[in-house]
C-alpha cells in the first residue's frame, strides 16, 4: 500500500539507486508486483518469502511484494554459515527464497488486489542474538504502519533528498529505512559493503542528504575525515546513528567535523518496529556547547520517547523507579510487538514490553541505556556494567575498542576480562599500566584482571559486539 | 473538497481514522460531521 501510494503520487521520481539509472517508484511497484505474482503463482503453498541478499532493488521489491501476495517477508543474515541458514529456513517452512532474476522481467501490468489482513505477520526478523540464540520476532502490518504514520508525513521529502543506507536488510533499521523512505518519497542510495572512504565519495557524488550508520561506521568515517581535510560531505543534512552504544569521544569529534549536519541518535528494538526514542539535533548541540552537567551528559542519552510511546524503569521486584535510578527498561505503544514464533511473549498483561535492556531516565525524561541486563557482571556481589569499564579502557590512547565480559570464578562469582583491539601502530601494552589507568578512573573493583587482544571484535550485522563469542574466546584462553 | 492522497482523517466522536490511498473528490464524514485532517508530529529523520 505504501509503495502503491508512492507510485501513484511520485511515479517518475527515482526511488532506489543512482539518479541516472535508478528505479523509479513506478518501476519499483512493477518489480514488487513481479515478486507477488511469482509467489502467488509458482509458490502458492508458501507462507513466507525469505531473502538472503545484501541491499539491492530486490530488497524493497520483496518486502512490498510479499505484502502484496499476502505472505510474510523474512530477510535473513546472509553472512551466516550454510548450516545456520538452513536451520533458519527450516523454521520458516513452507517458504521460498527470493531470487534476483524474479524482478528482471518486471513489466507494467494490470491491477493486483491487496489482501486485507492487518494483523497478519508482515515481517519476521531473527533477532541479532548478541546474548542468546536468535529468536524470530513477529511484526504485523498494524505495528509497522503505526510507527510510520505516527512519525512521518507522506511525500514530505523534497525531490532532491536521498538517503544512503548502509544497514543490512535483515536488521530492523534496514526494514524501517525502506518503509519510511518510500512513505515520504526519499530516494534510497544503497551502500551494502561499508568502507568509510567510499561512503564519503558516494555521499558527495550522489548528493546524499540523509544517512544512517551504526557507531562502528561513524568511528571509521571520523578517522578518514581527521586524516583528510578534503574528505567532507557538504550535501549531508541529517545523520542518524544507533544500534549499539557510541563512544562519547567519537560522537564529539563527529559533531565538530560536521557542524552543519543534524545528528539523531535513535533507540529501538527489533521487537518495537524500529525507533522508540530519539535524541534530536538540538539536544546534540546543547550537549556539546553547554556547561550544565545535565545537558552535557545528554550526548550519552538515546533521547526522549517518540509520539505514541511510553517508557518506564522498574527494579527487580517490578516497582517503578524514580529518575536517575537504573533498572530494566519497559516500553509500551501501538508499534510494540514483543511476539515471537514458538517463544513466550515479552509483553506483560498491561501491554509493557520487558526489554531486558538496563537504563534510567533523567529529570526531563531523557533515556540512558546501559546495555543488556544479562551482560551485567556480578563480582563479589557488586553489579558492574561492562559499558562503564569499556568507557574507561577507551580513554587509553593505545586502545581502539574494548569488550568487557565476566568469566566464571569460584572466589568472586565472576572475574572481569577484557578483549581489546589496539590502536594502529601499537603492538604491545603493559597490562599493569592499563590496570592502573583503569583503577584510577573506576576503582579496583571494576578493573579487569585478564586481558587479551584481537584484530577485530566479533560483531553482529548492526555493530553490536557478540559478547557470547568474546566470552567463549576468553574462556578458551584463560579457562573456566 | 478534494481529499489529498496520504492524508489521514479522524472522527472527533469515535476516533476512527482513515488514510487516503487514492485521491478523489468528496467529503469524508463520520458521525454526521466532516472528519478532521490529522498530521504526524514531524520528527527528525531517524532511519
Amino acid at each position: 500500500m505504501i509503495l502503491e501510494m508512492a507510485a501513484d503520487a511520485l511515479g517518475d521520481r527515482v526511488a532506489f539507486g543512482n539518479l541516472d539509472d535508478g528505479l523509479t517508484y513506478g518501476e519499483l511497484r512493477d518489480a514488487a508486483k513481479a515478486v507477488a505474482r511469482r509467489v502467488a503463482g509458482d509458490h502458492e503453498h508458501v507462507t513466507s518469502v525469505a531473502l538472503m541478499e545484501p541491499l539491492s532493488a530486490l530488497v524493497p521489491a520483496t518486502l512490498f511484494g510479499a505484502a502484496w501476495a499476502g505472505v510474510t517477508y523474512a530477510p535473513l543474515n546472509f553472512r551466516q554459515t550454510d548450516g545456520q541458514l538452513n536451520e533458519l529456513l527450516d523454521r520458516l517452512q513452507p517458504t521460498v527464497v527470493a531470487a534476483p532474476h524474479w524482478i528482471d522481467e518486471a513489466k507494467h501490468d494490470t491491477e493486483l488486489a491487496f489482501p486485507e489482513a492487518p494483523e497478519r505477520p508482515a515481517i519476521l526478523l531473527f533477532t541479532s542474538g548478541s546474548s542468546a540464540a536468535p529468536k524470530a520476532a513477529i511484526l504485523t502490518h498494524t505495528q509497522l504502519m503505526s510507527y510510520i504514520m505516527n512519525t512521518l508525513e507522506p511525500f514530505s521529502a523534497g525531490e532532491d533528498e536521498a538517503a544512503i543506507v548502509s544497514v543490512p536488510p535483515f536488521h530492523i533499521a534496514g526494514v524501517a529505512a525502506v518503509l519510511s523512505s518510500t512513505w515520504i518519497g526519499r530516494r534510497i542510495v544503497p551502500f551494502p559493503h561499508f568502507n568509510a572512504q567510499e561512503w564519503i565519495e558516494t555521499v558527495r557524488r550522489e548528493g546524499v542528504t540523509h544517512a544512517t550508520v551504526v557507531p562502528t561506521m561513524l568511528d571509521r568515517i571520523v578517522r578518514v575525515m581527521e586524516n583528510d581535510p578534503e574528505a567532507r560531505v557538504p550535501s549531508l543534512r541529517n545523520l542518524a546513528y544507533g544500534g549499539a552504544r557510541i563512544h562519547r569521544s567519537v560522537l564529539e569529534r563527529a559533531l565538530q567535523l560536521m557542524p552543519e549536519v543534524d545528528f539523531v541518535n535513535a533507540y529501538g528494538l527489533t521487537e518495537t518496529a524500529s525507533t522508540v526514542a530519539l535524541l534530536g539535533p538540538d539536544d546534540h548541540r546543547l550537549a556539546l556547547y553547554s556547561d550544565e552537567p545535565m545537558f552535557k551528559k545528554r550526548l550519552e542519552s538515546v533521547g526522549q520517547p517518540i509520539p505514541g510511546i511510553e517508557i518506564r524503569i522498574i527494579d527487580e521486584s517490578g516497582a517503578e523507579l524514580e529518575v536517575d535510578c537504573p533498572g530494566e527498561i519497559l516500553i509500551r505503544g501501538a508499534q510494540v510487538s514483543g511476539q515471537y514464533v514458538d517463544v513466550a511473549s515479552k509483553v506483560d498483561a498491561d501491554g509493557w514490553l520487558h526489554t531486558g535492556d538496563r537504563g534510567w531516565v533523567d529529570l526531563e525524561g531523557y533515556l540512558f541505556c546501559e546495555g543488556r541486563d544479562d551482560d551485567t557482571i556480578i563480582r563479589g556481589g557488586e553489579n558492574i556494567s561492562p559499558a562503564e569499564v569499556e568507557d574507561a579502557l577507551l580513554q587509553h590512547d593505545a586502545i581502539e575498542t574494548a569488550a568487557v565480559v565476566g568469566l566464571p570464578d569460584e572466589e568472586w562469582g565472576e572475574r572481569i576480562a577484557a578483549m581489546l583491539v589496539l590502536a594502529p601502530g601499537v603492538t604491545e601494552l603493559n597490562w599493569d599500566n592499563v590496570r592502573a589507568f583503569v583503577r584510577e578512573l573506576v576503582g579496583s573493583l571494576k578493573t579487569p584482571e585478564l586481558f587479551d587482544t584481537c584484530d577485530e571484535l566479533p560483531q553482529t550485522g548492526s555493530g553490536k559486539v557478540l559478547r557470547r563469542q568474546v566470552r567463549d574466546d576468553l574462556v578458551a584462553k584463560f579457562g573456566e | 473538497m478534494p481529499n489529498l492522497m496520504g492524508k489521514r482523517y479522524t472522527c472527533a466522536v469515535c476516533e476512527a481514522t482513515v488514510l487516503v490511498t487514492k485521491a478523489g473528490d468528496g467529503e469524508l464524514t463520520c458521525h454526521g460531521q466532516p472528519m478532521d485532517v490529522a498530521a504526524a508530529k514531524p520528527l527528525p529523520s531517524s532511519d
